[in-house]
């Protein structure tokens, strides 16, 4: 077997493969992967992919060299900065786009990136993530009392994931009280970043005028420049919330569809460690991390890279590569399922995947709990969902939800 | 021969793998960032540790032996 895919399926022996990229697939869906990118990852542990911008690059589908190319410095974040260009939602000041450019760590690479990523590290240790376990549970129950009101369906991911995710969102960020009502519909709902700014910088604000022990807090105490403070606030505010609610609803919708997993994982509650492992491996919001993009030619294991040429890691593909994990197409909650990239790898690997993990663990474990005979009455997330934009990430949508009055 | 531990301190991005699969030999400061709690642990840590090491996201464990 071929390390590489031909560019062309047909093989034509001659031609430069830079010129024939194929198209990311969209027949997948979260709980089943796109049986395109199966067949590509069978042939190849990356293959040619036509990006936007119509150059061509490659798409990483096998485990072993995904983990590769996202610890290899010789590839840079930088060149493919957030918004892109035309964004219809990135008209924005010239303040906020100075703040975008130095604030972001995903986008910056070396020491920059190293001096992002301290300043908000410290709130999302283990430690820190175990010490609001007793506040994150409030939340969760109070949610839970909020849905139990309901006659009838409940949608799990308006009604339960997504305020539970943004809630504990504001607490870890340290929102201050008098703004978080206005998180939500910024942040969650339809906005534009202008807006999102002006909120980032209200909170950093306030926070200077009252600081507590959160990230916010810890911005304004930090020796950043204004502008990197901010841009580092927006990015906190915006990032995770959104994967957190996803792997809630897409956990329960995965239980549900194996009643039997469902019935022991609420038998055996200090499981659940193991078991969100395994929702992440199968339930991670990403097709394709954000690309890389090559600062000089490069060989990585068999795979020839261009300087600027991107290169995309498939996250639904490398966590279900039957090089890393048996029987990969099974949900499986007793596995051992680490060695995932649901929470990415390398410098960017997300730094709020202890708090994720306790999030997600709390917040299925007591509908269980509270409803042991919970129902599956339909998810839209069965049915392939377009992608969200610019990156390709599954939509979580409704998850219908039922219980016996 | 021991299973002998290096942490790289600067290379690490506090993702809290190694405390979360060995918390026995590793933790973070207030920082996030790793401190090794055990720089030769025996045996019966061994499994972790080599499991820590290769979850870190940053390559930020050595082992050697």
């Amino acid at each position: 077997m071929k390390d590489i895919a031909p560019s062309d399926p047909r093989g034509a022996a001659n031609e430069c493969p830079a010129l024939h990229g194929r198209a990311l697939p969209t027949d997948g869906t979260q709980l089943r992967l796109s049986p395109t990118l199966a067949a590509w990852r069978d042939e190849a542990a990356a293959t040619p992919l036509q990006y936007a911008d119509g150059h061509v690059g490659w798409i990483v589908t096998r485990n072993e060299l995904a983990k590769e190319i996202l610890l290899d410095p010789r590839f840079t974040r930088e060149t493919t900065r957030l918004p892109m260009p035309g964004d219809p939602h990135a008209d924005i000041d010239a303040d906020a786009q100075e703040s975008i450019r130095v604030g972001g760590p995903l986008d910056n690479d070396g020491d920059v990136h190293a001096r992002l990523r301290r300043a908000i590290a410290p709130r999302f240790s283990l430690k820190a993530a175990r010490s609001y376990r007793a506040k994150i549970a409030e939340i969760v129950q109070a949610q839970i009392g909020s849905i139990a009101k309901h006659v009838g369906p409940v949608d799990l991911t308006s009604a339960y994931a997504a305020p539970i995710s943004a809630q504990v969102h504001c607490l870890v960020m340290g929102v201050p009280d008098r703004l978080s009502a206005a998180y939500s519909p910024i942040f969650v709902g339809e906005s534009t970043l202008q807006r999102k700014f002006d909120f980032a910088r209200e909170a950093l604000a306030l926070k200077q005028q009252e600081p507590g022990d959160d990230v916010l807090s810890d911005l304004v105490r930090s020796d950043l420049s204004p502008h990197e403070q901010e841009g580092l606030a927006l990015v906190v505010l915006s990032a995770g919330r959104d994967s957190v609610a996803h792997l809630i609803s897409t956990s329960v919708v995965a239980l549900l569809l194996h009643r039997e997993q469902w019935d022991w994982l609420g038998a055996n509650p200090d499981r659940m460690p193991a078991a969100v492992e395994e929702f992440v491996r199968v339930g991670s919001l990403f097709v394709t991390l954000f690309s890389r993009t090559a600062k000089e030619d490069l060989t990585i294991g068999s795979l020839e890279v261009q300087t600027g040429q991107s290169v995309s890691v498939a996250v639904a593909a490398a966590n279900r590569d039957e090089r890393q994990f048996d029987n990969p197409e099974q949900f499986d909650v007793t596995r051992d399922a680490f060695g995932h990239l649901g929470f990415g790898h390398g410098i960017h690997a997300c730094v709020g995947q202890q708090v994720a993990r306790t999030v997600i663990a709390e917040a299925v474990w007591a509908l269980m709990e509270r409803w042991p005979g919970l129902r599956l009455v339909d998810a839209e997330q069965l049915r392939p969902l377009p992608f969200a934009h610019p990156v390709a990430t599954h939509a979580t949508g409704q998850v219908l939800v039922e219980w016996e009055q | 021969m021991s299973l002998s531990i290096l942490v790289n301190t600067s290379a690490c991005v506090g993702a809290g793998q190694c405390a979360l699969v060995a918390g026995e030999v590793f933790e973070q400061d207030d920082d996030g960032i790793v401190v090794l709690l055990e720089e030769s642990p025996g045996g019966s840590q061994e499994s972790s540790v080599r499991r820590a090491a290769s979850l870190c996201p940053a390559r930020a464990i050595e082992l050697r032996g």
